[in-house]
């Protein structure tokens, strides 16, 4: 199926892009606690580390940007949404992209496009400091985050309408979820009972989908 | 249509389109972009040189640079890493093992263990699937009130969300322009004090009618007491604390019993007093610092302030000396500092001569449970409250702790690893576009004036600064039914700020008073999500309707704390007060 590995195909891209831009909250971490054993051990702080965490920070949220869409873990006010048949949603959910989805980012990528080119020919630097570090890479990050999203978005619509024709949302590529914790704080407990340990890690994700649509697609109601 | 009216529109639809499920970021990008397109056009110039553009993309970029949101990641690496390095199941076990004679034990247990994770995490969902599982089953079997025990684990677990270090605290900081250390310290005692409002309703209740929480049979309560520690016992004195002592001098007898693995050794006996020693540590490990801030390090920073030698212009010379003996703490901390040691002292007292085998043994327990992620989260929040280091600091430092506790405990590997880092990366995103999309379509709000517009309309009903409360926080609540906190904190709080100045409110005791009621909004039936979390892990008798039943007197607890927290804005101010003055 095609269409199916086209999709799969796009989110293995923002996946991959928002995965690596994800260990930058690594970099930053070593970065803001090299400075304060620097800062406050052996007094010499230093003047761009202000700038640098912003660009790890702001480079890290905007191209993960994508991949949350494609994880579909952008908050959505799902209480009425998420009770919805598919085919309803999948209407929604394409009328809504094409109509505030694609202008907003189309022209987030193009007033980036200009920003951060206006930002390469005068060879900005940062003026929080004296002799700051350059920042047109950094703005460069805006195109490319949305030019990414866009992608993803585009995949987003395509989905809508394999939803509307199948009457069933194809799938996405499997990343970790929130309550996969709930498996690991579990899985060699010893303290709790054997049989209510299996379930609850069974129907962890089916929980988490139950509960979001306030029981009122699924089984809970009893 | 006028300007203004065109700003309500605006929010009506945004209203709308959330409610129609559509990723709310992406909502207030478009809307705010075809507005404010609108708003700005020019007939003299060309369509693509709309100055919308220009906004749109600086807005982005001061999201990208915001020095308050740069914590965030941050403090979600720490949660996340945290939830999976400390052992949520032994934290329980340890702790309902330490409470075991109080009335409804279990009860409490699972309350501190929800307000302690809550310091950890701020996920409603995975803690209270959790806590069904650890706490909730083992209640029902022990014979508890089903209402007693959802609703224990559906209040405690929403607590995570109001105590600090908790992201919707920087997310409000960064909306409010308000400093997130002095929203940290503000919140402090209002969180714990909810916590503590919850556990007097738990204790109460059951102590009136015991049968709702009968006590567990005794063989669940007994304490794991080793083989060799009985004999330990018998060979030097049922005093475990004394016991240890003594075979500190003469290990002969000790080395002579048999362990799990083997003699016992003399690093056991002076690990066991370590252990022995934790509750006395802790106790005088706290009043020293205290005495440390108070008297020690306020002084200092005093006499750093006014350097000597340094006069001010025209001051009269013999003013300097005057001043130099206001410096030091008022009297009535020495009385108050004074009496508490002694009462501490003397429950220490009480407590050491009576340690025997079970007491070491839950101490064992709590400590290698409960302290390492304790310890962690005192010093970070330490560190900030103090004024040591900045928000992002400490939140750099704790993250990096957190990683190191889990990787001494062993439970963290690289997978786990891996989904921390991911998890904080999704996390992180969707806060911070919502942010993007929001700081766009406010900045169009306000230039189409439909802030100003909002503001008329209010002051024009002449409410007084009560009224207005009443109305604000009830229109936060009314949406914290359908709504996420992100979308009411990033999009709707920004609308009430600017009139807060009018009405002559403190920006921080309102955000506090936000931060307390959207626990109830997430408390009152029928769309608690946490409700349904708890349904889906509880056994099949169980309704939603006793759940929500249950969580109920907590909604009401709630308010009665938000009361509370507007009779005394000293509960909530004063801590920020006393730390970085007015």
């Amino acid at each position: 199926m095609t269409v199916q590995r086209f999709l799969h195909a796009v989110d293995a891209v923002s996946t991959w892009v928002g995965k690596a831009a994800a260990w930058l909250i690594i970099g930053l971490m070593l970065l803001v606690c090299v400075e304060v054993f620097k800062r406050y051990m052996l007094n010499m702080p230093t003047a761009w580390i202000f700038d640098a965490s912003n660009m790890f920070y702001g480079t890290l949220f905007m191209l993960a940007g994508a991949y949350t869409l494609a994880q579909n873990a952008h908050v959505r006010g799902d209480f009425l949404y998420s009770s919805m048949r598919p085919r309803t949603q999948a209407g929604l959910d394409l009328v809504l992209y094409i109509v505030f989805f694609l202008p907003g980012i189309a022209a987030l990528v193009y007033a980036g496009t200009d920003y951060a080119a206006l930002s390469w020919r005068i060879n900005e630097h940062s003026t929080t400091t004296a002799d700051g570090p350059p920042i047109y890479h950094f703005k460069t990050v805006i195109p490319i985050a949305g030019a990414l999203i866009l992608l993803q978005g585009l995949a987003e619509i395509v989905r809508a309408v394999v939803c509307l024709r199948t009457g069933e949302w194809p799938s996405r590529l499997k990343d970790v979820a929130e309550m996969d914790v709930v498996e690991e704080q579990l899985a060699d407990s010893d303290t709790i009972d054997e049989a209510d340990r299996k379930a609850a890690i069974e129907r962890a994700q089916k929980i988490d989908e139950t509960a979001r649509q306030r029981g009122m697609g699924g089984d809970l109601q009893t | 249509m006028s300007d203004p009216a065109l700003g309500l529109t605006m929010l009506g639809l945004i209203v709308v389109v959330i409610m129609m499920g559509f990723p709310t970021a992406f909502t207030l990008m478009g809307l705010g972009m075809f507005f404010g397109f609108y708003a700005y056009y020019n007939p003299a110039e060309a369509w693509s040189d709309n100055k919308i553009f220009d906004l749109m993309v600086q807005r982005t970029y001061g999201a990208m640079t915001n020095d308050v949101l740069i914590s965030i990641p941050l403090f979600v690496l720490m949660g996340y890493v945290m939830e999976r390095g400390a052992l949520v199941d032994k934290m329980f076990y340890a702790i309902q093992l330490s409470f075991r004679r109080v009335p409804a034990s279990l009860a409490v247990a699972s309350l501190i263990v929800c307000t302690f994770w809550g310091i950890a995490s701020g996920l409603v969902g995975a803690v209270v699937v959790l806590m069904g599982v650890i706490a909730f089953n083992p209640m029902l079997r022990a014979g508890y009130d089903v209402k007693l025990a959802a609703g224990v684990i559906t209040a405690g677990g929403t607590l995570g969300i109001l105590i600090p270090p908790s992201v919707m605290i920087i997310v409000y900081a960064a909306v409010a322009g308000q400093s997130v250390v002095k929203l940290y310290a503000a919140a402090m005692f209002p969180g714990f004090f909810l916590a503590f409002l919850y556990l007097v309703y738990v204790v109460g209740w059951a102590l009136l009618n015991p049968r709702i929480a009968p006590p567990l049979p005794p063989e669940q309560n007994r304490v794991p007491v080793p083989a060799w520690m009985r004999s330990f016992q018998a060979a030097y004195s049922p005093n475990m604390f004394a016991g240890l002592l003594k075979a500190l001098t003469s290990p002969g007898k000790a080395q002579a019993i048999e362990g799990e693995e083997g003699r016992i050794s003399y690093r056991q006996i002076l690990r066991h007093l370590g252990y022995a020693l934790v509750p006395l540590a802790l106790t005088t490990g706290t009043f020293a610092l205290i005495w440390w801030y108070v008297v020690i390090y306020q002084t200092r920073r005093a006499d750093d302030s006014a350097p000597e030698g340094l006069e001010q212009l025209g001051a009269p010379p013999s003013a300097a000396p005057s001043a130099a003996a206001d410096i030091g703490p008022a009297t009535s901390f020495y009385v108050v500092f004074g009496v508490l040691a002694a009462l501490a002292a003397l429950m220490l007292v009480r407590y050491y001569r009576r340690m025997d085998a079970d007491r070491l043994v839950v101490v064992k327990l709590l400590t290698a449970s409960v302290m390492p992620l304790g310890i962690l989260t005192f010093i970070v929040l330490a560190v900030i409250l103090f004024g040591i280091t900045t928000a992002t600091e400490s939140a750099a430092v704790g993250a990096a702790g957190a990683f190191l506790l889990a990787f001494y405990a062993r439970t963290l590997n690289w997978k786990r690893t891996k989904e921390a880092v991911f998890l904080t990366a999704k996390t992180t995103s969707m806060v911070c576009w919502l942010f993007v999309g929001s700081a766009l379509f406010s900045g169009v709000f306000a230039l189409l004036g439909g802030q100003a517009l909002v503001e008329q309309w209010v002051l024009s009903m002449n409410l007084s600064p009560v009224q207005f409360m009443i109305l604000s926080q009830a229109i936060i609540f009314v949406l914290g039914w359908p709504l996420e906190w992100t979308e009411i904190i990033i999009i709707f709080v920004p609308i009430f700020l600017p009139l807060l100045k009018h009405f002559g409110i403190d920006p921080i005791l309102w955000g506090v008073l936000v931060f307390v009621n959207l626990q109830a909004a997430f408390l009152s039936p029928p769309v608690a999500m946490s409700a349904f979390y708890l349904k889906g892990v509880s056994p099949s008798h169980v309704t939603i309707n006793q759940i929500f039943a249950g969580m109920m007197p907590y909604m009401l607890i709630v308010i009665v704390c938000m009361i509370f927290l507007y009779i005394w804005p000293g509960l909530t101010l004063w801590l920020p007060q006393y730390l970085y003055g007015g």
